[in-house]
């Protein structure tokens, strides 16, 4: 089954990671060809595809028709695929707050109340 | 070792007053360090008693890999010989071992991968995502990467300049005292024994009190940094993480915010005095813990004699 001569296998985020800044790197919308060029060509014309798609679902990039294929546009940053990323890993751990401290956790509707009250309290006493 | 091999199994319960008590009477550094040494011990003395229980009561059983001399009658006198608790134990053992291992697991997991999701980003110490969800929190640094402190463009615009200053201050102190370390033995030690798991709750109260206690310190404003937390709750509370619901004390959140209102806890010097009830928490607790290392470490010392003397070398 498996493919020997393949080098070491790449995690889906760091082919979206290489395909949006070489998407980042063109002047205005590109193709996926443009792209796939761009990468050195290692890639298959539709793993560029398949990544650009998946890139779009998560609202990384747009397209739009250019004859009969689609250009492409990146949409946020590196910023914003790194804060795509985190999300789903977070969203992805059940049990988040045992692996990362958090400054705060959920609150529950009477512990709102009670701490809007605590904060009407600290305001008071600041300004007095 | 007799019923000693059973004593640390239960001992744990003697730390439950404290684990009570000591967030709110003993200064947050004191309780983590305290609450924390605690769980890791009775948790270690727990499971080294499974473990001489698992050895003890299979000696019996086919197939085992003692020596043949364990199974003479003096050897089986000298024994708690109980093969229910015995058969009990292997997969309690097995239990302990799973539950430590996928917390483990998933703590380098999630680490690892969170490090790797800033990969492309400028390596400074606050990384700013932009995102809806407001969140923060503390990225403790590995070999390769610097410690991170994550925090999400909705929750910054929620929060004044100040409040900002305040959350990264409380940030930056999670990850200088490695607040990390201290909630991964006690989630461990819960792990090990579940009745440590009121211990790491109070573990990851304390933790929080501590960073808060810290910022406070640094930014000399205890007022404005209970401003923050209560805010930046209020702020996050669209999101909210599945938690148990239903109990009836307040919730955490409030409680600091109460707490950072009220007077700075003083660091403790020593032993709190012995006839309050935190002191009396605090005794309880260490002479569990005594109990329980005594009593593993008798039972793994009769255990090696035993075993030198029936095996025929």
């Amino acid at each position: 089954m498996a493919d020997h001569r393949r080098p070491r296998r790449r995690g889906q985020g760091e082919l979206e990671v290489q395909v949006l800044s070489a998407l980042r790197e063109a002047d205005g919308p590109a193709t996926a060809g443009w792209v796939q060029e761009r990468l050195g060509g290692d890639l298959a014309y539709t793993t560029v595809v398949t990544i650009l798609t998946r890139l779009l679902a998560k609202g990384v990039v747009t397209r739009e028709r250019a004859g009969r294929s689609f250009a492409w546009t990146p949409v946020s940053d590196q910023a914003g695929l790194a804060a795509h990323k985190m999300r789903r890993l977070l969203d992805g751990e059940s049990d988040r707050e045992a692996v990362l401290a958090s400054f705060v956790t959920s609150l529950e509707p009477d512990d709102e109340r009670l701490l809007r009250d605590l904060l009407e309290q600290a305001k008071d006493e600041g300004e007095v | 070792m007799g019923v000693f091999v059973f004593l640390p199994l239960v001992l744990p319960l003697t730390a439950w007053p404290v684990a009570r008590l000591a967030e709110q009477h003993l200064h947050p550094r004191a309780a983590t360090r305290l609450v924390t040494a605690v769980a890791g011990v009775m948790a270690l003395c727990s499971t080294v008693c499974l473990g001489l229980l698992m050895v003890v009561g299979t000696a019996q059983l086919p197939g085992n890999p003692l020596p043949d001399g364990w199974s003479d009658p003096e050897v089986r006198e000298a024994v708690p010989y109980d093969e229910v608790a015995g058969k009990a134990a292997i997969p309690a053992l097995i239990a302990v071992a799973a539950v430590c291992g996928r917390t483990l697991g998933r703590h380098t997991r999630v680490r690892r991968r969170a490090h790797r999701a800033l990969a492309g980003l400028p390596v400074t110490e606050v990384a700013v995502l932009p995102d809806a969800v407001p969140y923060v929190y503390a990225l403790p640094g590995d070999g390769r990467s610097r410690d991170r402190i994550v925090v999400t463009t909705a929750l910054l615009t929620g929060l004044r300049p100040a409040e900002r200053r305040a959350l990264f201050a409380h940030e930056r102190a999670h990850l200088a005292a490695r607040h990390h370390r201290f909630l991964l033995v006690a989630r461990l030690a819960a792990g090990a024994n579940p009745f440590l798991r009121p211990l790491a709750t109070a573990v990851a109260y304390t933790t929080e009190r501590w960073a808060d206690e810290e910022a406070a310190r640094v930014l000399g404003d205890r007022r404005g940094v209970a401003r923050a937390v209560g805010r930046a709750a209020l702020v996050a509370r669209a999101t909210p993480v599945p938690t148990l619901a239903g109990f009836a004390t307040p919730g955490p959140v409030p409680r600091r915010v109460a707490a950072l209102l009220g007077p700075a806890p003083v660091p403790a010097r020593g032993w709190p005095p012995g006839f309050t009830a935190v002191g009396m928490a605090v005794w309880t607790a260490a002479a569990g813990t005594a109990v329980s290392a005594m009593s593993s470490a008798n039972s793994a010392v009769t255990m090696v004699l035993i075993l030198h003397a029936a095996t025929p070398l």
